[in-house]
């Protein structure tokens, strides 16, 4: 049998140039994406009569300048490691859910009700069951567009939006009316919000531990979320339904005709997208401010889908994403302390970074699938006129 | 509840139609052209802030006499629609010219366009980063001639509209003309519906589709602007309620027909309008005004789902097209 | 050499010359060195196997890819075509193999559009000139109506009437016949002769020999990339342009395996479904392979899909050695023992985005040996299969870690009929299993299901091309409008078989 592993052997330098090639071109791709972002960002920096090396500078030292401030990014990064492992998950299996928005909104009702009744769980179990009720809250709104998907052919793009509005809506009938706060001090004039929540329902702090300070709220939701995203690469690189997920992602017509079920797999993934999107929002009522209130943080769900494209839908790359992400937010105080600059200068930054990403992803992707073509070319015999003409069309293309 | 409520709540409807139908139609340029928008609240935020200050600079700058009054929010409402003509630029660069998916650029769009609204409401409006200086003049109003004055003060409904709103509806008739009567909106449609065959024509698919992009920014500006310059009277963040998302929903139960979209529109306004003067109707007493703004979406979904009617989108819309797959 | 005022039919000048044309992609040569005449008035045939590289050249006409060595002379004069609109400005139009028409366009739209009037649209004028159009050369079709309501035969009918209207004189046909029924495809030559009596030039393209002997004035065959010869229907035979195009008197004869015939596999009774299985009987016995000969489109499809599970019956039973599997689902189907090639390989065989041995288990990642109960994938042992497989099929591939996409058509085969023959099939279902390969690559697919046969597997082989029926059938029935047509003993004449798959409507006449 020594004669059958001795092909991939000798090919073996070949393949790990393929490989890297893949992964250099994306790094290079999203250094470039940065490069652009910085340096547009620079301009924009100068027009405000402030040195860009200073305001950069400012940035950094507010992200790892210290522990703490260390921890505040990665609190901030980790609503957006779970809300861009739902887009991912999702993603690998051809379907867009654009509708984590949605399903952490709803979520965060199903939260919010658990930890103000559930509270007769004895010990660390409050805090479980929340988490838990949060989950099947998101999978419970994910399930609508999966299920109608698959049984009706509705496009999950236009039924999560659609979704989105009604979650929206639904938690301010939350807010208003069954969960309306009963507590509230006399004489305080307070948003409309839910009673605050137990202390057994709320997610333990550990940056504490570490020299972070407590209001950085740096919990172990981001262990939590670490975990996840081990998780979902398992998932998806060594089970079945992964690589049952991303057949019908890449092929649907060759998935079906090797046995594997189309909807089955849609509705699963929609699913574990929904149990994801779930745990989007309880970094911020769990572990920041202790009820749900109408002033919620939005668009956690839309930062995700920008979030999982920074780390190219790679569970890992995503937690790095989300690292990035959250230093240029957390750039906003760096700024509004120690510049002339407006905070909102950093979403601007974060906006540049994430148009240009997208699109040298998407150069370096054909160009990356030109080169193959054209081995494949080489190696292949006369028979290939039609790789040839797409080998054509892309040169075409690209000038 | 009594009749004069529901005039009312009619006149209300007229300004979320106005709103609605003026982002639809832009949505429908852009998707009849094969580009799929979902970056339509962003467009029309972007519409808003900009509207906004485009108002304030022109009151500020013109010479006395003109100041803080119809000029100002005119001049509002032509940069709103102009600069988002402009962000839907990025939209068209984005999907037509590098083939970035549809509906990824259209997601960035609306992110990009929050924080950008921010940034420029800060830069604008001394460091005020969610909303502007209150309080605005308005375009002079409009009574429609012979509805305004139907007795029983169902005259109302048609009473005091501003001009925009007269604009927006009779838009129907240009729109409609444009893509169904000329060479331009045949080409147009075409590129929606097979590319392919418009280029072996010699059709120029890509400058259609930025024609069409950025129309549907304009239309979508121009929105925004009127929500804030002209009805609210000052910029405020979120105040396009997630319009933009209705709007889609509208075109698509329009079937991407700028008469039907009249309709959808308009009934989608009157669903806005009904929590906030008929809330003690019959029926919808029993229903908090939450659910009520739930309609739209809910609508949709039922429609989208096939279980009434069947909608039928732009053949290409959303394909990256010139071999290529979508993502 | 080029004579001004030539009038004559014969002897007049050239339209066009293509002169040593070469056109390269990557690894092949679609074109080498060809060499080409149309002349005023003459329809043109231009006959080869699928890629001989007859697209490849009228596309190299029609500006669609510019050419690596030669040049184009039309009118005499030398042409620099550098798009399909350069193109029609010389007058030259094509008509491609798939239409590009826009559905919910009416005829005139789509004829007029891109060469409009004025910047708004008179309907009822343009609406009558293409009704002019129309009737001038005799095409039966409504400018109202809509494309997506249009028979596919009057679909092409809008495809000329497109380049007519632009005032082309040379007409370009890529396989205009593959989709068409016969009475449309009927139609079709009278419109053509038409086209020709009033004077323009018309390339054919085909492989169908018989509709190149009726149509053709000259015929230009190429194999691999070359002119192998030029000749009229009147000096030639099918007989010999089949060896011109094949380039030997049979592509290859394989020796077939002298098995006993055994027990039925697969009996199918009263097969329907969706129109395009009106009433399907077959029964394949091991050891034997039972080839399925049609001109496509006369329900090949339905007919693979619905033994693998992919599409519902409507009616009838599909029983494998005894068992109901009608209707089933493709993994029960798969289980029971069947194997599948599918008539396309990007679409139903690989998944491209997937390494070589993520594909080799799609099917069987579920199978015990290859995953575990709690749903983890068995990666080693994948991996060693792949290699194994790899190997004994000579799929030639750098490693099994690359993308399926980075194989050629022909390893790509290879790696599917691996994958299907590993499992030690009852029956094999191969759908147009040489389709695009070259010469080896067919030689090594036939030897791998003559094998089946030898190991007393049961096969059943649907295939457009004749040669491929008869070199591997031991049985042929022929397959028309969605039923079986005809049984043919593996000798027959193919113009018998021709009949069957032509409706049989003179079979009695023939039997």
């Amino acid at each position: 049998m020594a004669t059958v592993t001795a092909a991939p052997e000798q090919a073996a330098p070949r393949i790990r140039s393929d490989r890297l090639e893949r992964i250099a071109g994306q790094a290079l791709a999203l250094l470039a994406s940065l490069l652009i972002a910085l340096l547009l960002g620079a301009v924009l920096i100068v027009a405000y009569g402030e040195s860009p090396a200073q305001v950069y500078g400012a940035i950094w030292e507010f992200s790892f300048g210290s522990v703490s401030n260390f921890g505040y990014v990665l609190a901030i990064a980790t609503p957006l490691i779970f809300s861009a492992l739902a887009v991912a998950v999702c993603f690998k299996g051809g379907l867009f859910n654009i509708g984590v928005e949605g399903q952490y909104l709803v979520a965060m009702v199903a939260a919010a009700w658990a930890a103000l009744n559930l509270d007769f769980l004895p010990g660390g179990l409050h805090v479980v069951g929340v988490l838990v009720v949060a989950s099947l809250g998101g999978m419970i709104w994910a399930a609508v567009p999966g299920v109608l998907k698959v049984k009706t052919g509705a496009h999950e793009v236009v039924t999560t939006i659609m979704m989105n509005g009604i979650a929206v809506s639904f938690l301010a009938w939350a807010v208003n009316f069954p969960l309306k706060a009963q507590e509230i001090p006399a004489g305080q004039n307070v948003d409309l919000r839910t009673d605050v929540f137990p202390d057994s329902a709320l997610v333990g702090d550990i940056g504490t531990t570490f020299g972070v300070s407590r209001g950085a709220h740096l919990s172990w939701l981001l262990l939590l979320a670490i975990a996840a995203s081990i998780v979902v690469w398992f998932l998806l690189r060594r089970t079945r339904l992964g690589y049952e997920a991303r057949a019908v992602g890449s092929s649907p017509g060759s998935a079906r005709a090797g046995g594997i079920s189309i909807g089955g797999t849609q509705i699963k993934l929609f699913l574990i997208s929904g149990a994801l999107a779930g745990l989007v929002g309880m970094q911020q009522i769990l572990a920041d401010r202790g009820y749900l209130g109408l002033n919620y943080v939005a668009v956690l769900g839309f930062t995700g889908i920008a979030v999982a494209f920074l780390g190219q839908n790679n569970p890992i790359g995503i937690i790095f994403a989300a690292i990035l992400w959250a230093v240029l937010s957390r750039g906003e105080v760096a700024l509004q302390i120690e510049t002339e600059v407006p905070r909102e200068f950093v979403i601007i930054l974060q906006g540049i970074l994430i148009l240009s990403v997208v699109i040298t992803y998407q150069i370096a992707k054909r160009r990356l699938a030109a080169r193959q073509l054209q081995r494949a070319g080489a190696v292949g015999s006369l028979e290939d006129s039609a790789a040839a003409e797409d080998i054509e069309g892309l040169a075409k293309e690209d000038r | 509840m009594s009749l004069v409520d529901v005039a009312v709540a009619v006149q209300i409807s007229l300004t979320y139609f106005t709103i609605i139908y003026l982002t639809g139609l832009g949505g429908l340029y852009s998707e009849r052209s094969g580009i799929v928008n979902i970056g339509l609240e962003g467009l029309m935020i972007i519409g808003t802030v900009t509207g906004a200050a485009g108002a304030r600079f022109f009151a500020d700058a013109a010479p006395d006499g003109l100041g803080w009054g119809a000029w100002s929010v005119a001049i509002g409402l032509l940069f709103g629609a102009f600069c988002g003509a402009l962000f839907a630029l990025v939209h068209a660069a984005a999907t037509v010219t590098f083939r970035v998916d549809h509906i990824v650029s259209g997601v960035v769009i609306n992110l990009v366009a929050i924080g950008l609204a921010r940034f420029l409401s800060a830069t604008f409006f001394d460091g005020q980063a969610t909303q502007s200086n209150p309080g605005g003049p308005h375009l002079p109003i409009l009574n429609v001639p012979l509805l305004s004055d139907l007795p029983a003060q169902v005259g109302r409904a048609f009473s005091g509209l501003s001009p925009v709103v007269v604009f927006a509806a009779l838009l129907v008739f240009p729109v409609w003309y444009s893509l169904y009567r000329t060479r331009w909106g045949l080409r147009l449609r075409s590129c929606g519906e097979n590319p392919e065959a418009a280029r072996s024509l010699g059709v120029r698919v890509s400058a259609y589709r930025y024609e069409g992009v950025m129309l549907s920014g304009a239309l979508a500006g121009l929105s925004g602007a009127f929500l804030a310059v002209e009805e609210i009277g000052n910029w405020r963040e979120g105040q396009t309620l997630g319009l933009g998302f209705i709007s889609l929903a509208a075109l698509i139960l329009s079937n991407w027909n700028p008469v039907r979209l009249l309709f959808f529109a308009w009934l989608f306004g009157f669903a806005k309008a009904i929590p906030l003067r008929l809330d003690d109707a019959p029926l919808i007493n029993l229903l908090p005004p939450q659910f009520i703004n739930m309609i739209p979406y809910v609508v949709t979904i039922v429609a989208i789902a096939g279980f009434v009617g069947k909608v039928r989108p732009p053949a290409a819309a959303g394909r990256a097209y010139e071999g290529g797959s979508a993502i | 050499m080029t004579e001004d005022g030539g009038a004559g039919r014969t002897g007049a000048p050239p339209l066009v010359v293509l002169e040593h044309i070469t056109k390269r992609f990557p690894g092949v040569v679609a074109n080498d060195d060809v060499s080409l005449e149309l002349r005023p008035g003459e329809i043109h045939a231009l006959i080869g196997e699928n890629g001989a590289g007859k697209s490849t050249l009228m596309r190299v006409l029609y500006g669609m890819y510019p050419a690596d060595g030669g040049r184009i002379l039309v009118r005499g004069q030398e042409a620099k075509i550098a798009s399909p609109r350069a193109a029609i400005a010389l007058g030259i139009g094509m008509v491609h193999q798939h239409f590009v028409l826009v559905d919910p366009f009416t005829v005139t739209e789509n004829v007029i559009l891109g060469d409009e009037d004025g910047a708004i649209l008179d309907r009822s004028e343009a609406e009558r000139k293409v009704r002019e159009l129309a009737d001038t050369y005799g095409f039966q079709i409504d400018p109202r109506a809509t494309v997506e309501d249009l028979s596919v035969g009057e679909e092409q009918r809008v495809e000329i009437l497109k380049a007519l209207y632009r005032g082309i004189d040379i007409l370009i046909l890529d396989e205009p016949t593959a989709v068409l029924t016969p009475s449309e495809a009927n139609d079709l030559f009278g419109n053509l002769r038409e086209l020709k009596a009033s004077g323009k030039s018309i390339v054919f393209i085909s492989h169908k020999l018989d509709e190149v002997l009726e149509i053709a004035d000259r015929i230009t065959v190429l194999r691999r990339g070359a002119v192998v010869g030029e000749t009229k229907p009147a000096e030639t035979s099918k007989a010999t342009l089949a060896e011109m195009m094949v380039g030997r008197p049979v592509l290859f004869r394989l020796e077939k395996p002298q098995v006993e015939v055994g027990e039925p596999v697969l009996s199918v009774r009263g097969l329907r479904g969706e129109g395009k299985l009106n009433g399907i009987d077959l029964e394949v016995r091991g050891g034997e392979i039972l080839g399925v000969a049609g001109v496509e489109g006369n329900g090949q499809r339905e007919l693979a899909e619905a033994l693998i599970g992919l599409r519902q019956p409507e009616g009838g039973t599909i029983e494998l050695e005894g068992t109901d599997i009608g209707g089933r689902s493709v993994e029960d189907i798969r289980n029971a023992g069947v194997a599948y090639i599918p008539e396309d390989r990007h679409e139903q065989g690989l998944v491209l985005d997937m390494t070589l041995w993520e594909n080799v288990v799609l099917g069987r990642h579920d199978d015990a040996e290859f995953s575990g109960s709690g749903g983890v994938l068995f990666i080693k042992k994948i991996k060693e299969l792949a290699s194994r497989l790899v190997k004994l099929f000579d799929v030639r591939t750098r490693s099994i870690d690359v993308y399926a996409s980075t194989l050629s058509g022909g390893n790509q085969q290879k790696l599917i009929l691996a994958r299907e023959l590993e499992t030690d099939p009852r029956l094999l279902v191969a759908a147009q299993p040489t389709r695009g390969l070259d010469v080896g690559a067919i030689e090594f697919v036939w030897r791998q299901i003559l094998e089946q046969k030898g190991e007393g597997r049961a096969v059943l082989l649907i295939s457009a091309e004749l040669d491929e029926i008869y070199a591997l059938s031991d049985r042929i029935v022929t397959l028309y409008e969605g039923r079986i047509t005809g049984e043919f003993p593996p000798d027959a004449a193919p113009e018998e078989l021709g009949v069957g798959m032509l409706g049989g409507v003179r079979e009695e006449a023939v039997g």
